[in-house]
């Protein structure tokens, strides 16, 4: 009996969502994870996760991120729009009962589903028309198709995937039963990659999972990595100001957004992409100080080996700031850039009256370290670019309310600042600091439903 | 004869077989072997490490020891650089290069006085220090190095150990690429410092 291509990839995909790869590692480095504080009731958005637990790093209180991640992404297998409304009761069935199964916090599972504008194109063009978000702000869709940026080289692949289906855990083996009933017991999906990574795991001495893992794969730079750094590069992400705050990415939140319907109400924007980063070249061509002046701006006092780096809205950089460094010092420091759209410029009231304060973060980042090269199992390999050896990298992922929210921020950390001010620098990004030692290899923009719509979005109406 | 290749992977299962020991805490990691530093600089290297003390009108080090496959001759099949300045600096370099099977590169710097050697930032013209980001300090042979893991101008990409003597600084770096991990390098450059014997000009 011969297999068509699409069984071949789906028993390949099957294969890897059950195997570990480099990440058997990770069995034997983390043990259980941290102790996890319980969440309530779910929340109507998905892209929330409750339960996160805090610590206080160098006088800064900071979020502590799941260990574990997944992010599967897939083409839709329904063939039509008729098959829909049974893919959405099946699809809805699992997801409730892996709630049931585990709480939704880091300790038990998160799970968000993100979908692609492909999906909405071509399974419920007629629904998506009507009930589309508009960013009013950029007079677009608020879902927009992926783009490159400046420093983005042309190699960089603008997917077109229907669905992503982030994952987040402490424990892999809630990742892997996650995955088993989302992939192979449900028959709705046929997997397009699927990408994993962690993070975390030093903020309570000892070393990190990306110190340990990147280790113990011999990826280069690996030994300068700082034993109890949260990701690869050494300096603390998830601190709490530096993120948004619960509700502030949802579409509706700051009024960036014209919703024709309520649908879409409580859902937000996901902006998903693959970066190498040359660990090797962070390490041993930027000193601290340069990591410093390059992870954040150029002159900041800072400790030499501080890894939390307090980012509050009193610390945020301005527009000028980051023009007036630019003059001074050639370049512009990687916070510094994006906070000029990344932080609100003004008090916000929000439109259930909750007041952001100027210098609020908006964006509400998920993402995490990664050895996938780029991806840990591809439909396409060649496409992808697949290889075999691990490489340090980060899977990208971003709630912003929109995708040009998500636009105006990668821009300024290309010195395209939201005034308009656009500071120039060498083709080959040598001046740009953090951008000489990321390559991206994949991007694209996804819309996140509210969670009562999460499931085949808009098959219902 | 072998070929460089097998040289090399001959040198790296030495240092695999090291670290094993090290790592078990076998009677190898406690003594390593060590040169002979009452031999002296080696013979068929001394010559040439005696003329540059003599150019230079100060001591400089000589290797009695050097990663697989180079050899401290100056003048030799390996040395690349012999660059001298008016006040006493060199830069003395040996390095093997071929595709497919990398690159061993070691520098040996003098740097006259004992303040940190300046280099120009890339793109700029600030000057900044060759070396930052140090790592601990080695005592050897009367030397006290500090260990830097970034390294700037002809030692790029290095790992550098620097230590000052009688007015002067010194530095010995080794490129970190394959065949050598950072570790290995990290090992090599230690043994290399180990194995350092200070020649006076004639």
């Amino acid at each position: 009996m011969s297999l068509t291509r699409r069984q071949v990839l789906a028993g390949a995909a099957a294969g890897a969502l059950g195997a570990a790869g480099v990440y058997e590692l990770v069995d034997r480095l983390t043990g259980s994870g941290p102790e996890r504080a319980a969440a309530g009731e779910l929340p109507p958005e998905q892209h929330v996760l409750d339960g996160v637990r805090t610590v206080t790093e160098n006088g800064v209180e900071v979020l502590v991120p799941p260990l574990h991640h997944e992010v599967v992404t897939a083409r839709v297998k329904v063939a039509g729009s008729s098959d829909l409304g049974d893919a959405r009761r099946a699809l809805e069935q699992t997801l409730a009962s892996l709630e049931e199964g585990f709480p939704p916090n880091p300790g038990g599972l998160g799970i968000t589903l993100a979908w692609g504008l492909p999906y909405f194109e071509r399974l419920v063009l007629a629904q998506w028309r009507k009930n589309a978000p508009y960013d009013r702000r950029a007079q677009k869709a608020a879902l927009l198709p992926a783009r490159r940026f400046t420093s983005d080289p042309a190699t960089t692949i603008l997917e077109e995937n229907e669905v992503a289906v982030l994952l987040r855990s402490d424990s892999l083996d809630n990742l892997a039963a996650a995955a088993h009933e989302l992939f192979q017991q449900l028959d709705v999906f046929e997997p397009t990659s699927i990408r994993r990574g962690f993070a975390g795991g030093g903020f309570d001495g000892g070393k990190s999972l990306p110190k340990r893992m990147a280790t113990a794969a011999g990826v280069p730079g690996a030994d300068l990595i700082p034993d109890e750094s949260e990701l690869f590069l050494g300096f603390t992400s998830t601190q709490a100001q530096g993120l948004g705050p619960r509700r502030i990415a949802n579409l509706e939140t700051l009024g960036y957004v014209d919703l024709p319907t309520p649908y879409f109400r409580e859902g937000t924007h996901m902006h998903l992409s693959h970066l190498g980063e040359q660990l090797d070249a962070w390490y041993q061509l930027f000193d601290f100080r340069d990591r410093v002046d390059t992870m954040f701006r150029p002159g900041l006092r800072v400790a030499s080996g501080t890894r939390t780096v307090r980012q509050a809205p009193k610390d945020v950089a301005t527009a000028t700031d980051v023009v007036r460094g630019y003059h001074r010092d050639g370049t512009i420091g990687h916070s510094a850039a994006i906070q000029t759209a990344s932080r609100l410029a003004a008090d916000h009231v929000a439109d259930d009256g909750t007041v952001y304060a100027k210098g609020t973060a908006v964006p509400q980042r998920a993402d995490f370290n990664t050895l996938d090269n780029p991806f840990f199992w591809s439909a396409s390999p060649e496409r992808d670019g697949m290889r075999d050896e691990p490489a340090a990298g980060v899977h990208f992922v971003v709630f912003n309310p929109t995708s040009d929210d998500f636009d105006r921020v990668r821009r300024a950390m290309d010195g395209e600042l939201p005034d308009g001010t656009r500071l120039e620098f060498p083709v080959d990004n040598s001046r740009q600091g953090i951008n000489s030692v990321l390559t991206t290899t994949h991007r694209q923009n996804f819309l996140v439903p509210p969670r009562r719509n999460r499931s085949f979005p808009l098959a219902d109406v | 004869m072998r070929d460089r290749a097998s040289l090399i992977g001959a040198s790296l299962a030495a240092v695999g077989a090291a670290l094993v020991l090290a790592a078990c805490g076998g009677a190898g990691a406690a003594n390593p072997p060590q040169p002979d530093l009452a031999l002296g600089c080696p013979t068929q290297w001394r010559a040439g490490w005696q003329k540059l003390a003599s150019d230079v009108h100060a001591p400089v080090y000589c290797p009695r020891w050097m990663p697989n496959p180079l050899d401290g001759r100056i003048g030799g099949e390996w040395n690349g650089l012999r660059i001298l300045d008016k006040h006493g600096g060199y830069l003395v370099s040996f390095i093997y290069q071929e595709t497919g099977s990398g690159e061993v590169h070691v520098n040996f710097h003098r740097f006259p006085g004992t303040a940190m050697p300046l280099c120009r930032k890339e793109l700029s013209k600030q000057m900044i220090p060759c070396y930052s980001d140090p790592h601990g300090t080695v005592r050897a042979n009367g030397i006290v190095a500090t260990f830097y893991t970034v390294s700037r101008d002809a030692d790029q990409w290095h790992l550098s150990y620097l230590w000052r003597h009688d007015g002067a600084t010194y530095v010995v770096s080794e490129h970190v690429a394959p065949p050598y991990t950072f570790k290995q390098v990290q090992l090599n450059l230690t043994r290399l410092l180990r194995s350092l014997v200070l020649v006076q000009p004639s």
